[in-house]
């Protein structure tokens, strides 16, 4: 009994943080209150101002994690309803996804190579820009900690949620189809939930951005590596 | 009855990512089962399989909310606070410029084969 209150606490909780910093977001539009950003540092902030376990915040978060994967599902949709725009522009896509997917790998391990960081860490960070589950298991693979692989991933995404716009505007990438596979390749589901809000043409980019370099991923990864070691 | 046929209808998508775990964990597939029930759902409604009334509004439920659902997962940074102390703190910037240099290449490279191929469409 005890155990379904304190679930429905956290729960609770989640929601009413997301709500609200959404609500704030909407009204404010400032980077730091993106709701999952700001959600998860008050949701922070509080286990560690109580000292709760994590595991004790995930009987509640479980509940919300496991609608992940349907709404993963559910991004086929916008896909299916461009295909047509697709169809148009299968080079760019696969040209853009595949380069777009080495640089992360690439980019990733020189630099934390020219500050010395342990061969283990490197290995880690490596499938930081593809998906959580993907990532785990690739730096799993390769020699890596594929629990931390999943926070180098967050913040690869949260980097496409909070600067992801600003960056492309910056660098003059301001077709629908140049954003959607930068904010996919770069920041995965998390870069494919700020798409959602430019626009379905850039949405439906990133989904594919996202699903294809979760694949190409898998298997550059080991090749990068090898290049590296 | 707008809710029952949401509910029902996410009960679709999550059938989509039971068969892709039973087919990732059968065939030692490299992408996750929601991946590969995305692309599962994406080939049904290709096919005509699954028509897009049966799934649309579950599906933009479960999408307006989509950031909600990577809270837990982003919440798990607390286990790993240790790794980021002293140096480690040089990892955050180096995610960054890693993830800036990704999107800038991949943005890039596609705008630019889309615009010398002449194809219009999402040029403008």
């Amino acid at each position: 009994m005890q155990m379904i209150g304190i679930s429905l606490g956290f729960v609770l909780m989640t929601v009413v943080f997301y709500l609200v910093t959404n609500a704030l977001y909407f009204k404010y539009r400032r980077a730091f209150l993106v709701p999952a950003f700001a959600s998860s540092f008050l949701i922070i902030l509080i286990l560690l101002m109580f000292r709760i376990p994590y595991d004790t915040y995930m009987l509640g978060g479980q509940w919300i994690e496991r609608f992940l994967g349907p709404a993963i599902v559910a991004l086929a949709i916008p896909l299916y309803k461009q295909r047509d725009l697709l169809r148009l522009h299968v080079l760019p896509v696969l040209g853009g996804i595949a380069l777009g997917v080495f640089t992360g790998l690439f980019s990733g391990a020189l630099f934390a190579q020219l500050f010395g960081f342990s061969q283990e860490i490197i290995l880690t960070l490596l499938p930081k820009s593809i998906t959580t589950p993907v990532a785990m298991e690739i730096a799993a693979g390769i020699g890596g900690i594929a629990p931390l692989s999943a926070v180098f991933v967050m913040i690869a995404g949260f980097t496409g949620v909070l600067f992801g716009p600003v960056f492309l505007r910056w660098t003059r990438i301001d077709t629908p189809l140049g954003r959607g596979l930068g904010l996919g390749t770069s920041a995965h589901a998390l870069g494919t939930s700020k798409a959602l809000e430019l626009g379905e043409q850039e949405a439906s980019m990133s989904s594919v951005a996202m699903t294809l370099s979760a694949l190409f991923g898998s298997v550059m990864a080991p090749i990068v590596v090898w290049l590296f070691y | 009855m707008k809710y029952v046929k949401i509910a029902l209808q996410i009960i679709i998508l999550y059938l989509f990512v039971l068969v892709g775990d039973w087919l990732q964990s059968y065939f030692h597939l490299p992408l996750p089962g929601s991946i590969i029930g995305l692309l599962l759902m994406l080939a049904a409604l290709s096919l005509k399989i699954i028509k897009l009334p049966w799934i649309e509004s579950g599906s933009r439920a479960l999408l307006s909310y989509l950031p909600i659902f990577f809270i837990p997962a982003t919440v798990g940074v607390i286990d790993y606070g240790g790794v980021f102390t002293g140096k480690g703190i040089l990892l955050i910037p180096l995610i960054v410029l890693s993830s800036f240099a990704t999107m800038w290449v991949s943005g890039y490279v596609s705008q630019t084969i889309a615009r010398k191929s002449k194809e219009r469409i999402a040029c403008k």
